[in-house]
Formats: structure tokens, sequence, C-alpha cells
């Protein structure tokens, strides 16, 4: 297990993708946080009292995280697909002939980067959206008695998400429909949620994982949503039955 | 040496490899023949594990590739020329195989020096040839500096520098006392390059010998001419003795020398020329391996 770590770890340091994986990550949470960040400042004037009471400053900063989550999971996506696109996985596996322990070495590599980037990702979010609130009198700060939850939640829904990008990898295999399915599932299914009948929508809607990710993440719980970390065991649920799938299919497949 | 026993391969209901066995020894190249098709990389797949056999084993050294705990440093193998990200750079490429393997990190730098490539070490395997892609993949089956070698098509993009080089290369791997497996379709080269040959066709052993035994199993013919050319072929033309004419020749096939020239000395015909046809590898191999090529041509009777 050393020596596949090893590789693994070899394999992942000299890639600019990954640096470049990982601030595109931190860009997009922290952009995306300073947006909503400054429009609900903007509006902060017209809040009423009661509103202000139940605003969730924490939730509002870190809003941006969720848009980190696509380049999370892709940096987990690619780190299989690549290889078997250019006919690295047969080389890998010549050096490695367990494909498990290949697996494992992978998944514990990625999943320690995209936890540094997503702590990365939490943190930042959260100072760049606490200092622009902070105009519109929202902030919370630094001392806030849910912000320790709530970053963890972050950072442990970004590992998730890697680690079930991965496990989607070694299932599709290709790059395109890997992706494409972690975009539908991440980002159009929220979408299309909204067209089923009011009644389900928030049943049905607890199950997304970008749903999972905003209940981690925030100091108010909305009571028809999973408890934060009952919805993170339900997202580690998804990737375990997709790494099940994936691990099978790379161990019984040819490369 | 590499031991392949009773290897079988189904893919659906389409044998590729049928009950192959065969040894490859140390101390000579030898060369994996077979035609596009036949079931070589197929074979080579399964002696390095990457592929499942259906039954039989194939072992290196004594022990199944799944078996070495260091395999890069037992077995070195070049499968294709791909299986290089396009954005690393060759050290880098072969760092992350030395860190596989408990291989010291400058090997990476040793190995792109043996095969000529030290001077694009730093740059990105996207930009490289196929030629250098295929020196690469070379170096990366040199990484443990292993005992036993299969090349898959290592002629493949190389210029004739290249395979002048890699000529050379592999037979001083074999002086060295390794085991050297080269797969090729190319009989040319082998006839250059191996000493010891395996031939399959349609995924079965058609021989396995060394390259001199094979071409004398292969039928020569004898080339005689000749002012009294009808005369003799009427003489020649007995049971179990096939001739054919070409140009102002006549070839036959089934008689020595020797009975060709006292059948001359008898019906006193005058000899211009009596001359052995030696077959070479390559017709050897086409007339051994015609009826089993998946894809041959069958001769329409018309």
């Amino acid at each position: 297990m050393r020596t596949a770590l090893a590789m693994e770890w070899e394999k992942l340091r000299p890639v600019h993708k990954t640096s470049r994986t990982i601030a595109l990550a931190i860009a997009l949470a922290v952009t995306v946080s300073a947006l909503v960040a400054l429009a609900v400042a903007s509006s902060a004037s017209h809040m009423s009292a009661y509103d202000r009471l139940t605003f969730d400053s924490v939730g509002i900063s870190l809003e941006g995280v969720n848009a980190a989550v696509l380049a999370v999971a892709a940096f987990g996506i690619l780190s299989i697909t690549r290889e078997y696109a250019t006919g690295m996985m047969a080389v890998t596996f010549l050096a490695q002939p367990a494909r498990l322990r290949v697996l494992a070495a992978k998944l514990l590599t990625h999943a320690g980067v995209a936890g540094l980037a997503g702590a990365g990702a939490c943190v930042a979010a959260f100072a760049v959206g606490q200092t622009l609130l902070s105009t519109g009198g929202l902030a919370t700060g630094w001392s806030a008695p849910q912000l320790p939850a709530a970053l963890g939640g972050g950072v442990v829904y970004l590992i998730l998400v890697c680690v079930w990008g991965i496990a989607l990898g070694a299932l599709v295999r290709t790059s395109a429909s890997a992706i494409i399915t972690s975009a539908f599932l991440l980002v159009v299914a929220p979408i299309l949620v909204q067209i089923l009948p009011a009644s389900i929508v928030q049943q049905a809607s607890r199950w997304l994982p970008s749903q999972i990710g905003v209940q981690a993440m925030s100091a108010h719980h909305d009571p028809h949503a999973f408890a934060p970390w009952t919805g993170l065991a339900v997202l580690a649920g998804y990737a375990a039955i997709t790494l099940i799938a994936g691990g099978f299919r790379m161990v019984r497949r040819e490369p | 040496m590499i031991e392949v026993r009773g290897l079988t391969k189904r893919y659906g209901g389409r044998t590729v490899v049928d009950d192959l066995s065969f040894e490859v020894k140390p101390g000579v190249v030898t060369g994996f023949l077979g035609p596009n098709g036949s079931g070589k990389t197929t074979t080579a797949r399964m002696i390095l594990g990457l592929t499942r056999s259906d039954s039989g084993v194939a072992t290196i050294n004594g022990r199944r590739y799944h078996d070495l705990s260091r395999p890069l440093c037992e077995l070195g193998a070049l499968i294709d020329s791909g299986g290089v990200n396009p954005s690393r750079t060759a050290v880098e490429h072969l760092r992350w195989l030395a860190a596989a393997n408990d291989i010291a990190r400058s090997r990476a730098d040793e190995v792109l020096g043996i095969v000529g490539l030290d001077s694009a070490a730093g740059r990105k395997v996207g930009g490289f040839s196929l030629g250098m892609r295929q020196r690469l993949g070379i170096a990366a089956a040199l990484i443990g500096d292993p005992p036993v070698l299969i090349l898959d098509e290592p002629i493949n993009g190389l210029d004739p520098e290249g395979i002048r080089w890699i000529r050379g290369f592999m037979q001083g791997l074999a002086a060295d006392g390794r085991t050297v497996l080269v797969a090729s379709h190319l009989m040319s080269e082998m006839a250059l390059t191996a000493s010891a040959l395996i031939v399959i066709g349609a995924g079965r052993l058609i021989a396995a010998e060394s390259v001199t035994d094979f071409v004398e199993r292969a039928v020569s013919s004898v080339r005689v001419r000749s002012p009294q050319l009808d005369e003799l072929e009427a003489a020649l033309a007995v049971e179990g003795v096939s001739l054919w004419r070409d140009g102002d020749a006549l070839e036959v096939v089934g008689l020595s020398i020797e009975q060709i020239g006292s059948m001359a000395s008898r019906t006193g015909a005058t000899l211009f020329e009596l001359s052995p046809q030696r077959a070479s590898l390559e017709d050897a191999f086409m007339q051994l391996t015609c009826d089993t090529a998946e894809f041959a041509t069958r001769r329409q009777a018309s």
C-alpha cells in the first residue's frame, strides 16, 4: 500500500492540472460567495427585524462552496478517466497489479488534496463573504458558534464529492460521460426537481447532493431536509455504492 | 524465463488464444511471430496479468505476474507506445513508475540516458514523435532493470536509425543473459534480430524452435535451367514431385540437387543452372501460417 500511495502521490505532484483544479475550486467558491454576500448586503436595509434575527450569515458566506463542487467532482473523475483515455491505466496496473489497492491509493491521495482545497475554499469564501456582509451589518464573525460545524461540513462535503467522482470515473471510464453524469446530478437535478408537484419537491430534494451540501454548511436547519451529518451520511452512502460498482468494474473489466 | 502452459482466451464464442504452451529462455532474443489478429498481444497481456485467461497459466521465473512484489524489477514490458499522460514530462512519467516499485528516483534519468532521450527529459510527452514515445516506453520497461522483457512491436514508429539501435539494443539485453520476447508481425525484422522463434496463427502454436530450424522446415525448391528443358521436365515429372516454369527456368520441389543432376546426366540434358532456392524466414512464415491466417484470402477455383 505504501508504494501504491507513493505512486499516486508522484503522479499527482507535478501535474499542473491538479493545482489548476484546486485554484479553480477556491476561485469559484470565493467569487460566488462574494456575489451572494454583496447582493444580500445591498438589500440589508429592507430586512425586517425578524429577518435579521433568523439570517444565516454563515450559510450565505459559504454559499459559494456549492459552486466549487463541480470542479472537485471533475478532479476526482479525471484522476481515473484520463488514465483510461491515455492507456496509462495499463501501465499503472503493470506497476501495481492489485487493482483495488490502486483505487484505494487514488482515493486517499485525492481525498487528501480535495480536503485541503475544500478547507481553503471554505475559509476563503467565509472570509470574503463576512467582509462584504459586514457592509450591511450582517456579519457574524469568526466566533460564530455554528462556524466550526459549517466549515467542517463543507470540507467533508467536498471530500465526499471527490470520492464519489473517483468512483464514478472507475465505473464510467470516459471523461465526457462521467462529467456529464456528475453535472446532471449536482446541477441539473436540483432544477428538474422544481417541476415536481409541490408536495413532493421537499421530500425529493433532500436526497440531492446539492441540498445535502447546503444543509451541511448552514447554521439554520431546514426541517424538511436531512440534518447536516445525516445528509453527509446519505452522500457517503451514494459514494460507497458507486465505489463498489466502480471497483468491481475496475477489477473485472480489462483496461 | 517465461513459461506459458495451456493458455486459452475466448471473447464471446471466439477463441483468440487456444491452449497455447511455450517457453522463452534467457540469453537469446525470441521472436513472437504471427499475423495480425493471431493472438500475440492477447497472449502478452495474459502473461502480464492485464487480461484474465479462461484457462492455463503463465509464469515469470516460476511466479505469476500478480504474485510479483515489485513487478517492474522482475519483468519490463512495452505494450504499446501509449500509456503516457501527454501533459507529463518524460522524466515525470518515469518517476511515478519508479515510486510505484520502490526504485531510486535517479533511475529515471539513468534509463532516459540508456534510450537516448536525456535531452528530452523535461519535455512534455504530448510533443513527442512516435519514435520518441517508443523510446520512452522502452525506458519505462527498463526502469526496474528487469531480467525478463516483453516488447510488443518495438519497431513501430522508429526511423531507420532507431530500428538499427533497437536491434543492437535487444541483442545486447539478451547477451546480458536476460530473457527477451519480442512480438512482431514483421518477419524480415525478426530474421535480423531473433535467434529463437515462437510462431502462432489463429491463437495456436505453429512452431517454437530456432530461426534456422524454422526456415529449414519450409519447402525449398531447386531451380533448373537447360536448353533441353522439355525433355528434362518430362523425366522429372514423377510421383511426389512438383514442377513449375518460371520464365526459362524450371522450379522443382521434392528432389535434391543430386537427384536432379543424375537425372539430367541420364537424359543427356545440358545444365546451365542447378541452384537450391532457400526459403527466407518470410517464405517459411507465409507457408506455415497461410492456412491459419484468419483473414487469408482463399483462392477461388474457377
